[in-house]
Formats: structure tokens, sequence, C-alpha cells
């Protein structure tokens, strides 16, 4: 399994452009420490890209960089545009629930959206339906403590994705839940982007659910995180967990994976 | 009995069972009224002299409100400006700190001779006893806003009034409140010693007057009103802080 071909030429910029992007943090004691080396990477338009990698192997900061929280050296280019500053056309789930604990889950919801200036008819609308779709009937005015993590989760799914992003960042959004929570929202995940088919990064540390929902995946190296493989999955769409898993190739990638991390 | 009822009958049985042991003491030991009144010459003299009372309460009432509502207002406004602009944190707040190591109640002859002895120095007594607390609570409020949701507000490309509006204000609400509450006491505090000092009113000038002229029951007549303004208003805030449910989350 070689690096992957590029995706299909459009004329549209790359949803996401890195070049040559380094990150170096000062310690307390004058010192410095290099996160990130010198990262090439483009992830295309529409196109599902995960990030893997051991744990401070810097991707969390990569995923920052790119949603415009940390500063960065080289060149970071979102639709086309240099990032300086969040960018607009992009939404950020983190792994830790940010939902504000005096709001319901309907203003939650619709928090990232009225920030953004869209109208209030349509954040109502459009909050209504992502209750349908995230099967949040009945907690609509419910508050985020009386949810539990998994339906906090979605909720933070749900206020990303009402913005319309045409891209999205996701930093370990199920990371703190347990296993089959998580199976079962990566479906869901899964299942509306088959639809709404946004660009997405997502970074994780499982290599099932990298294989599982990306179009590609990119393993980094322990610090200083540089790439080290970048790895089409060419996995029939629609995926299903019986006829993905299944699916002779499915454990090629997940071994090749393994092997590149060292796990096996 | 319930037990919810048992958390207002069990402490009004306490205080009763107190009532009577006084009542009794002061005949038993012949203790002389001009020491210790009989708490139902303590009553008496609330009853007949009730509107008296409640005209120096309201005097006293009036310099709690307008102090506390000063320290609210002053205190919020600079803990937001040290909040906002580090350099004031640097200069201005070691400053305030420094001044709050100076005893208030030493303060209280240098208002009199500054505004007088009208309701101005009070109102200035009871600001500078509330004044500080609400500035410390109010800044641990505001510097007590969860790191990840700042991170996430600037990644929702939130403007700093709505960060401060639906972000940071939420956060430090129950913070404020707390101060607040610990402030009430301290308002009251700081209005009776002005009187003290120097007034022809309030509730402190009463205890004052009372004293010197051996008035004893009417002194603690006195002292039961300023006790229930003081509960009655911390109990207010208590129940204002109880609408914070978030606190706890």
């Amino acid at each position: 399994m070689t690096n992957a071909p590029p995706m299909a030429p459009t004329d549209r910029p790359a949803a996401i452009a890195l070049r040559q992007v380094s990150k170096t943090y000062k310690t307390g004691k004058g010192g410095t420490v290099l996160a990130v080396d010198k990262v090439d990477l483009d992830v295309g338009n529409r196109e599902f890209v995960s990030v893997l990698g051991p744990s401070g192997c810097g991707k969390s900061t990569l995923l920052r960089i790119i949603g415009g929280l940390h500063s960065y050296e080289g060149a970071v280019t979102v639709a086309g545009a240099p990032v300086a500053g969040p960018p607009d056309n992009l939404a950020t789930v983190f792994q830790k629930s940010n939902l504000l604990p005096w709001l319901t889950v309907a203003a939650n919801l619709g928090l990232g959206a009225r920030f953004r200036k869209q109208a209030a008819r349509e954040i109502t609308e459009r909050t209504a339906r992502m209750v349908e779709i995230l099967g949040l009937q009945g907690f609509e005015n419910s508050y985020p403590h009386e949810l539990s993590g998994g339906m906090q989760q979605r909720v933070c799914i749900g206020q990303a994705l009402i913005q319309n992003p045409g891209i999205l960042l996701l930093d370990e959004p199920f990371g703190a839940l347990d296993a089959l929570t998580r199976d079962h929202l990566n479906l869901e995940l899964l299942r509306i982007w088959e639809e709404q088919r946004q660009s997405v990064f997502l970074v994780t540390h499982s290599i099932t659910e990298a294989v599982f929902l990306s179009d590609r995946v990119v393993v980094m190296s322990p610090r200083p995180g540089r790439i080290i493989e970048d790895l089409r999955i060419d996995l029939p769409r629609p995926r299903s967990v019986r006829e993905t898993r299944a699916d002779p190739r499915f454990a090629e990638y997940t071994n090749h994976l393994s092997e590149v991390m060292g796990v096996i | 009995m319930h037990p919810h009822l048992r958390r207002v009958v069990d402490p009004f049985l306490f205080f009763l069972a107190l009532g009577l042991i006084w009542e009794w003491s002061v005949h038993y030991f012949q203790i002389r009224s001009y020491l210790l009144p009989p708490l139902s010459s303590v009553f008496s003299v609330m009853w007949t002299q009730r509107f008296h009372l409640l005209n120096h309460a309201s005097v006293t009432l009036l310099e709690v409100i307008v102090g506390f509502a000063g320290a609210i207002t002053a205190g919020v406004l600079l803990a937001s400006a040290i909040f906002t602009f580090p350099v004031l944190r640097r200069t201005l707040f070691p400053f305030i700190t420094a001044m709050q190591s100076i005893p208030k109640v030493a303060l209280a002859p240098l208002m009199i001779m500054w505004f007088g002895y009208g309701l101005t120095s009070k109102f200035v007594m009871a600001f500078l006893f509330a004044f500080f607390p609400i500035v410390i609570a109010t800044l641990g409020g505001l510097s007590s806003t969860p790191s990840n949701l700042v991170e996430h507000f600037k990644a929702l490309r939130a403007s700093g009034w709505e960060t401060a509006w639906r972000l940071r204000i939420p956060s430090a609400l129950p913070s404020f409140l707390d101060g607040c509450r610990i402030a009430i006491p301290l308002t009251m505090i700081g209005a009776i010693v002005g009187e003290f000092v120097g007034a022809q009113s309030g509730l402190g000038y009463v205890i004052m007057m009372s004293s010197s002229t051996s008035q004893t029951a009417l002194m603690f007549a006195a002292l039961i009103t300023v006790a229930a303004m003081s509960i009655t208003l911390f109990l207010l805030f208590q129940t204002i802080s109880r609408l914070v449910w978030w606190r706890a989350i």
C-alpha cells in the first residue's frame, strides 16, 4: 500500500492545505518544544480524512492550527484563504463537551449559528431538524447536565452542523465515551456525513474508527509530529458495520496501520 | 412531624426556650434592669416605640441600600476593568488590596469630617465595607471561566461582547452573588459604625443614645431590629443566589 493518489481534480482549492507547518511551544523554564514538524497535508473537498497518532504527537495541535486557534509557522489555507483566526465556513467539535450549563439543549444547538449572525428563523428551523437527525426529541428544553455523555456530544456535533460549515474539525469527539456509545455515534456521524458531505478532519486514537469512517487515514509520528503514512481507504460507500468490516481490505488496512503505529 | 416543618419548628422552639430562660433568670437572680432588662420589657418597648424604631430602621436601611448599590456598581465596574486591562491588575489592584488592610472602622471619624453628620458619610461607610468583598468575588468569578469554553467561543467566532454577555457574566454570577451575601452584613456594620461616630438618626444612633441614658430595654429593642434587618437582607440574597442554579454543575 503506497501513498494515496490525489483526489479527483476540481477547480476549487483544497478544503484544507498545510505546507511546511511547524509549531514550537515555549516551556515554563524558557526552553522550547517542537510539537509539529514541517507537516504537508491536503484535505480535498468533501473528503473525510482521519489523523492517527500516539498521545502528544501534535495531532490536536494541528487541528487547532487549522481551526485558527493556535499560531503556527508555515502556510495554512482553508478553502484557499490563509488562516489567521477561526475561518468562516468551518466548525470544530472538541473531545470535552463545550455546552453551556445555563442554556437548554435547543439554545446550545443554535449558539454557534447565532454568533455567525444567521437569521433567527432559519436557526429555529435548523435546530428543529437537527433535533430530529440526532434523535434528541423530547430533550429540546432539557439542560446539558440532565443528558448522558453520549447525548451531550450529540448536541456538540449538532451545534457544529447547524452552522452549515463546509469543513468540520473533529477532535476525538467521542473519545471520552464508552465503546458502545462511541460505535453508535460513529454510525450516526457516518450517516449524516454521507448525506451532507462536509470536508472532515478527524483526530482519533482508534484505528478501526479511522478506517471505518475515512477516505484517507494519515498517521503521525511521536513528537515532534511528522506525517509517516498517508493511506487511501478504498472501501465502498455507503458503509455499514456488517459489510464494511467483513471486507477483507478492512482487516488489511487496520493491520497495516497497526504496523505503522507499532501496535503489532 | 414532617421533616420540612421540623426545620421551622425546631429553631422556633429553641428560641422560645432561650427567651424563657432569659426572662426567668432576670427575675430569679434579680438582675438590675439597666444591665439586663427582662425580655418582656424589651418586647413592650419594641411595641410602644415601634414608630420610633421603624423611623430609625428606615434610615439605616436607606444607608445600607445606597451603600450596597454603590458598592455593587463600582465593584463590578472595577472588577471588569481590572479583568480587561492587565495594567490595572498590576497597578490599581495592589493599591486597593493595600487599602483593604486599613481597618475600615478606623476610617469612620475621617468620613464624618469629610462628609459631615448627615447621610452622606453613612453611605460612604456602608460602601467602604461592602466594596472590597464584591470586587474580589466578581474578579474571581470572571477569572474562573473554564478555559475550554473560552477557546470554544473563539472557535465559534463570538465577538468580545458576545463572549462577555453569554459566557463570562453567567460564569461569574455564582461567585458574584456569594460576594454579595458576604457583603450584606458588612454593609450593615459600616452604616451602624458611621452612626455611632456621629449621627442624628439611624439604629446605631438609637443604640448610642439609649446607652448614654441607660434605656437598656430600648437598646435591646434596637439590637433585635438590627439583627432582623440583617437576617432578612441575607435571606433575600440567599434566595436570589439559589436562582443561579448552575453553580454546582
